[in-house]
């Protein structure tokens, strides 16, 4: 098999698991727009419950991974399991997205089950999180241009 | 509107996690959801997501196109029909402005600070609160814990000021 067909073929399997995310995410809850105001006012925990789960069980199947050297099915290489850095912007920017979080009663994962879901609100929120995307942008790329480092978006 | 089955939250997050110990042992890549906004967004013409992490295939627009339809089959297979929805819930409804045009202002602005902020803090509750979580990173742990913090001052405000 050529280099680009391997490619294009890891590539296009990522639609599947998007599938399975969206699902589990709506059968979660987590595109339930109650469960988001009832999570920050603290009368009702399921979402807390989903992420206290979710990360538990990503947790003991990445030591099992890690436990068997386990090699990606897709492309047989070594599965590097290196978390994000720290970055500089981390802190404001966690909370601004927190605040959004709240304020729309989506993140960007759960916006695009929601939206398959046929849940119209969604589309305001799509459009905001693609404008805010996009001056981060712009901010970045004016920072660039006016200091000598090239940086790298992430 | 379909009236969506929903599982216990242990369940849904057990659920959660095996999509993200799947996609490690699939791919090799880190289940993340807030990048996909990036990469349109280098489709679209903003040049600079198109290098870095961003170079390469598309995957992360194949990704969020399986998550759109992934909530689509969750409405099809619970009970009732599909059809597009304008109901926010109870909550949310009763704190939200209930002029369209005010509402879709406000999802609007709460959209900019998701999508804006997610690139700042670079990932979302996706990449840093659960996959970060489970890989026990430092970073993401203090990402995921500011969440919660932005949540809970937003919704609290919220329904202090209007409730």
């Amino acid at each position: 098999m050529s280099k680009t067909s391997t490619t294009s073929v890891t590539t296009v399997a990522f639609f599947p698991l998007g599938l399975l995310f969206g699902f589990v995410l709506s059968r979660a809850g987590a595109t339930t727009y109650d469960y988001y105001a009832g999570l920050f006012l603290f009368s009702d925990l399921q979402l807390l419950w989903v992420i206290a789960a979710g990360a538990a069980t990503g947790a003991v199947g990445i030591a099992l991974l890690k436990k068997v050297q386990a090699k990606t099915l897709l492309s047989g290489e070594a599965i590097e399991f290196a978390g994000k850095p720290y970055k500089r912007d981390l802190i404001p920017g966690a909370l601004l997205l927190g605040m959004g979080w709240g304020l729309a009663g989506a993140c960007p994962g759960t916006l695009l089950a929601m939206l398959g879901e046929g849940k119209g609100n969604g589309l305001f929120t799509l459009f905001g999180v693609m404008l805010g995307t996009w001056l981060y942008g712009v901010m970045r790329a004016n920072t660039q241009n006016s200091s000598q480092g090239v940086v790298a978006p992430d | 509107m379909a009236e969506l089955i929903i599982w216990s939250g242990w369940q849904g997050g057990i659920g959660v996690g095996l999509v993200v110990v799947a996609m490690f042992w699939l791919t090799g890549k880190a289940l993340g959801a807030s990048s996909a906004y990036g990469e349109a967004c280098g489709v679209l013409g903003q040049t600079f997501y198109r290098s870095g992490s961003f170079a390469g295939p598309k995957w992360r627009l194949f990704f969020a196109a399986g998550i759109v339809g992934g909530g689509l089959i969750a409405a099809w297979t619970s009970t009732g029909t599909w059809a597009l929805s304008w109901d926010m819930g109870t909550l949310y409804s009763s704190v939200l402005p209930a002029s369209p045009t005010l509402r879709a202002l406000v999802l609007t602005s709460g959209g900019v600070m998701i999508g804006f902020g997610a690139r700042a803090a670079g990932g979302c509750q996706s990449g840093h609160a659960i996959t970060g979580m489970a890989l026990l990173n430092p970073p993401s742990i203090l990402a995921g814990g500011l969440f919660f913090v932005g949540g809970i001052v937003a919704v609290q405000s919220l329904f202090a000021w209007v409730g």
